[in-house]
């Protein structure tokens, strides 16, 4: 069932309690754990975070846990499937899920023991309404082949002893079994339309903020952990950019509040402080922490704009920089290094220039952090680099090593790991842009008629890099770009059950362990019949 | 030996090497015993299924608790019992008709409750109103729905005194009661020999027959036709000679009706009459209706192809000669294409029929192979589900056991053995012994033609060597010792001194079971 007071119904009946926190690894997961986690030190509330990067994850954890823990925490996992019935748990055990999948299992909708589900109701769920698609089944269990003798299928001995109905009575049961067909149609139809796209609801690390918000125990901190989690939204592309404008403007009124507050208290210029800001920036990567000219290089709208992979994309580049009039010099130095002139309006120069080469969009509204005086962090550049982190493949370190990691670099106090990071979302962000050029350069990139379709060769340099879902779907955000069409379908994604469709049909060899249906892993040998098979069901 | 115990055992269950015929029928009537079990369950979860919404009144509030439910009923059965017991006709007649919509619901009929109300006295005694046929339909009607229930049910409806006027109604001008009163009859002969045996004592089979004319709709003949089943029904004891002597030229007659209802109860009471011992197969045998029968086997309709089969299965169980006249009616063509009916139900009973004629002489069984019968029959070994391949384990080892050598050899080249041998994981172990008695079979054959070498590689080839070895650890005793005594007679290390003397057999066994007390005794 949803939740519709998340303090009473959910805060205050586990503030007592031993709880069990199960976080998926991703950034908008790891935020909503900070603002939880800094919530449950203050109120000292004993937790075990366990980080679950899929469904075979999701299942031994609660197998460990389940012996010790009554209430469990699931942040954005668990919602799109039927939990109790992928779980098989105690009578007594109760789920929070707070899970940003859609569509949600209606089964997990309907249940009200069980299952609380701390999604904001103002979302277009869409879930059917309860009689559409439950009916208490008791008096339908008639077989169709009865004691009137004519049993359907005939291989059976006659009964010895027939009734004979009224002529009523048989006509009314052939109508409720035609009712009943029907309905099963009608539900099977429904659910085919609520389950068939697949997408994302409102941030995980924001209804976490809320929920601090009305408990009136609210940091910047927390605040900040939310911006981060709805920029990790838009820069993954789970959300469309109107669903961005809208949570945006919902955190710019709590930052203001915050600003605000900060402001009576004469600390704002103080060594330690923090202070968030909503300001128009630009879509160029890491470009603080960069040279300007990997940026531009390095970033999705402006290599995709100038289509950097070709001779003609560069010479547009050359052009670029020609028309703002910065010196090459400058351009290739790091970003701290610029002479300060430059940089003062830097900003405008960049739109000016961009406007006339037709990139109107290259302003963003965003946030930005300051610690202190030095340390200056755009939103989505934290999101890169907790994202670098948390799917780091340089070192074979264990899953749970870099989710600690991801989830540290978010502290303040923690800097040092962020700028790690921040070196590491390059060399990622370098690593597909290669990877694209190459696609493109090569033709893998094929046209599937309804789809588009890439497949990385084994032994093409960082093929490791994109087996992680955030890598992949940052690669495939970039490709899709690069090939001019429509990110849309992303957003809302009918991969999901065609996967499971194509998988099943075919009987091809697949793992869909992932939280997002979307993403799945095949046997190689399989990957003819299965594309065949996709081919097919998406024409 | 305990292989030699073990074959003698088998031996009995075949119909003529053991010459104890009635133990191979034993399979036939625990599985009849099996299915109507089922049946009875069935009924009972029926019944059992209580539903709170009354048919009659699906939107009525009232009948949305079992309570009140129960009160709705009791006041509506007294005012029937009001009405019924009135004077004037036209009360008597709401009465009646306000009774049977209550036993006629699909759901729940207070077959009980009508009893209870003392209601059936009035009913009998409407059966006999000949002046008001409305009056009289209702009631049969009503009657024939409380006879549809349990014995007791029925044995309320007997006592009543229901059965002569039922008898005497059929014979009524007019056809819907006649028919009504013919179903009746079908319910109370359905109950068991001893009601049956009751009507055929008042004289029912003269009375029905007396209406099966050219002129007669199929609605009714339908009726007509279940209810003569019925009467040829059960047994412990079977209806007696002269009863079923009566009806069987009118049950011929409708086995050529074009309606598949019809044709399939006809089918029905052929195969009760042909599921008993030799002399029962024999009368049936005697109308002359075998080819007619065979031809049903080819009809497309489930409901006639089961019940013709059955038939069938029935008489070739029966004596050599009844066998034989089954192959000569064509039976052995037939059979081919329902051992590859898409319904297993179909598959298990054609290759349970091919097992009874595997048991016959060696002519029968070379016929099985000159009609192509060998090919399906391994297709099932291999592919049909297990109650199929069990039937078909039986068949190849009767086969075996009454086939000469060269037949034998062409079974083992048609791909039986290694079918069977795959069989030997089964979990049955009945069906598995059966699998190692037609693998000692197979190995006399070759004994006699001196090529049991061969047979050995050939066994050791498909792997069921390893398997034979590995049921030397099973948990039945009698799988264990088999195996054991196959493997210590060909496939010991010293093979060569086979056919030394049997000391030195003796000596080689008695080492082997001490050896396997040690290992393998739990």
């Amino acid at each position: 069932m949803f939740v519709t007071d998340i303090r009473k119904e959910f805060y205050d009946v586990v503030v007592n309690q031993r709880v069990a926190l199960f976080v998926s690894p991703d950034i908008d997961a790891l935020c909503a754990c900070k603002v939880l986690q800094a919530l449950f030190h203050c109120d000292q509330v004993q937790y075990t975070l366990v980080p679950v990067a899929g469904w075979q994850d999701l299942g031994t954890a609660f197998m460990e846990h389940k012996e010790q823990y009554q209430y469990f925490v699931l942040i954005n996992c668990g919602a799109n499937v039927d939990l109790l019935e992928t779980l098989q748990p105690e009578e007594d055990s109760v789920f929070f899920i707070c899970d940003t999948h859609r569509p949600v299992d209606v089964v997990n909708v309907y249940n009200d023991t069980q299952i609380k589900l701390l999604i904001k109701q103002d979302d277009d769920l869409g879930v059917p309404s309860y009689d559409d698609i439950f009916r208490d089944d008791e008096e339908d269990e008639e077989g169709d082949g009865d004691d009137s003798g004519n049993e359907s299928d005939g291989s059976a001995e006659p009964s010895g002893k027939r009734r004979r109905y009224d002529e009523d009575a048989l006509e009314r049961r052939i109508e409720r079994q035609r009712a009943r067909r029907e309905w099963e149609a009608r539900r099977r139809e429904i659910l085919f339309d609520y389950e068939q796209y697949e997408f994302h609801g409102t941030s995980a690390a924001l209804v976490m903020f809320e929920l601090a918000w009305v408990m009136s125990k609210d940091t910047k901190d927390m605040l900040w952990w939310s911006v981060i989690g709805v920029t990790d939204q838009w820069v993954h592309d789970k959300i469309p950019h109107m669903k961005y404008v809208t949570d945006i403007a919902t955190l710019q009124r709590h930052v203001s509040r915050h600003n605000h507050r900060n402001e009576d208290e004469e600390n704002s210029l103080s060594i330690d402080c923090m202070r968030i800001t909503f300001e128009y920036d630009l879509r160029l990567v890491l470009y603080q922490h960069w040279s300007l000219y990997e940026s531009i290089c390095n970033s999705c709208y402006t290599s995709c704009s100038f289509k950097l992979w070709s001779i003609n994309g560069q010479k547009k580049l050359q052009e670029f920089l020609a028309d703002m009039g910065l010196p090459l010099k400058q351009v290739r130095q790091k970003f701290n290094s610029m002479d300060m002139s430059i940089k003062e309006n830097l900003r405008e120069v960049i739109e000016e220039s961009a406007n006339k080469f037709s990139m109107k969009d290259i302003r963003v509204q965003t946030f930005a952090v300051n610690f202190g005086f030095k340390n200056r962090f755009l939103a989505s550049d934290v999101v890169h680099a907790a994202a670098a982190l948390l799917e780091n493949v340089e070192k074979d370190e264990m899953p749970t090593d870099n989710f600690i990691k991801a989830l540290d670099c978010l502290s303040r106090s923690n800097l040092e790991r962020l700028h790690l990071g921040i070196d590491l979302a390059k060399k990622k962000l370098k690593a597909i842009q290669q990877t694209v050029a190459s696609c493109i350069c090569t033709n893998l990139i094929l046209s599937q008629g309804p789809f588009l379709y890439c497949h990385l060769l084994e032994g093409t340099p960082d093929v490791k890099l994109f087996s992680k879902p955030l890598a992949l779907t940052l690669l495939c955000k970039y490709l899709l770009k690069f090939s001019c069409v429509c990110v849309f379908c992303f957003i809302r994604s009918f991969f999901g059950r065609a996967f499971e469709k194509a998988a099943e049909s075919t009987s091809s060899r697949t793992l869909h362990d992932h939280f997002d249906t979307s993403v799945i892993e095949l046997k190689m040998e399989d990957r003819g019949k299965f594309l065949d098979a996709l081919i097919t069901l998406l024409s | 030996m305990p292989t030699e115990n073990l074959s003698d055992k088998r031996m009995s269950k075949f119909k003529n090497k053991g010459k104890e015929p009635t133990k191979m029928r034993d399979r036939r009537i625990a599985e009849c015993v099996e299915l109507r079990k089922a049946h009875k369950v069935e009924g009972i979860m029926k019944r059992r299924n209580i539903s709170s919404v009354g048919d009659e009144e699906p939107l009525s509030p009232e009948y949305n608790t079992d309570n009140k439910q129960v009160f709705v009923i009791s006041e509506a059965i007294q005012e029937i019992v009001a009405n019924v017991n009135n004077e004037c006709p036209e009360k008597q007649r709401q009465g009646c008709q306000a009774a049977r919509k209550l036993l006629s619901r699909e759901r729940n009929p207070p077959l009980k409750e009508i009893v209870e109300a003392g209601l059936l006295t009035r009913f009998v005694e409407f059966l006999g109103r000949n002046d008001d046929p409305t009056l009289q339909f209702e009631a049969a009607w009503s009657l024939t729905n409380v006879a549809s229930g349990t014995s007791w049910h029925t044995q309320q409806v007997v006592e009543h005194g229901a059965v002569p006027a039922f008898i005497a109604l059929l014979a009524s001008p007019m056809l819907n009661i006649s028919e009504q009163a013919v179903w009746a009859l079908g319910n109370i002969a359905g109950d068991g020999p001893s009601y049956r045996d009751a009507l055929i004592d008042c004289g029912v089979i003269p009375a029905l027959l007396a209406r099966l004319t050219p002129d007669a709709p199929v609605g009714y003949l339908r009726n007509l036709t279940w209810t003569l089943s019925n009467l040829c029904r059960n047994k412990n004891p079977f209806p007696r000679f002269s009863a079923v002597q009566q009806m069987l030229p009118s049950i011929i007659q409708l086995l050529h009706h074009s309606d598949k209802s019809i044709l399939s109860d006809a089918c029905w009471a052929i195969s009760y009459l042909t599921d008993g011992p030799n002399e029962r197969i024999d009368v049936v045998i005697k109308t002359g209706v075998l080819p007619r029968l065979v031809e049903l086997l080819g009809f497309e309709e489930l409901a006639v192809v089961t019940p013709a089969l059955r038939s069938i299965g029935n008489i070739v169980s029966g004596s050599d000669l009844q066998t034989q006249a089954a192959i000569d009616a064509g039976v052995l063509s037939a059979l081919p294409l329902l051992m590859r009916h898409p319904k297993s139900s179909v598959q298990k009973e054609a290759a349970w029929a091919v097992s009874n004629i595997a048991a016959g002489p060696c002519q029968q069984i070379q016929q099985l192979i000159t009609c192509g019968l060998l090919a399906p029959l391994v297709d099932l070994l291999r592919n049909g589900d297990f109650k199929t391949q069990r039937e078909a384990v039986w068949a190849v080892t009767n086969y075996t056991s009454g086939g000469t050598v060269d037949q034998v050899v062409h079974l083992v080249k048609c791909g039986a053995l290694e079918a069977i041998l795959n069989l030997l994981q089964a979990k049955d172990a009945k069906t598995v012994l059966v699998i190692l008695d037609a693998i000692n079979n197979i190995f006399l054959a070759a004994e006699k033609l001196g090529e049991v070498d061969k047979l050995c590689l050939l066994v050791e080839e498909v792997g069921g060597l390893d398997r034979i070895e590995f049921l030397q650890n099973h948990e039945n005793n009698a799988v264990y010792r088999a195996a054991q005594a196959l493997i210590e007679k060909y496939f010991s290390e010293d093979g060569d001194d086979q056919c030394l003397t049997t000391e030195a057999t003796d000596s080689n066994f008695v080492f082997g079971a001490s050896d396997v007390q040690k290992r393998f005794d739990f």
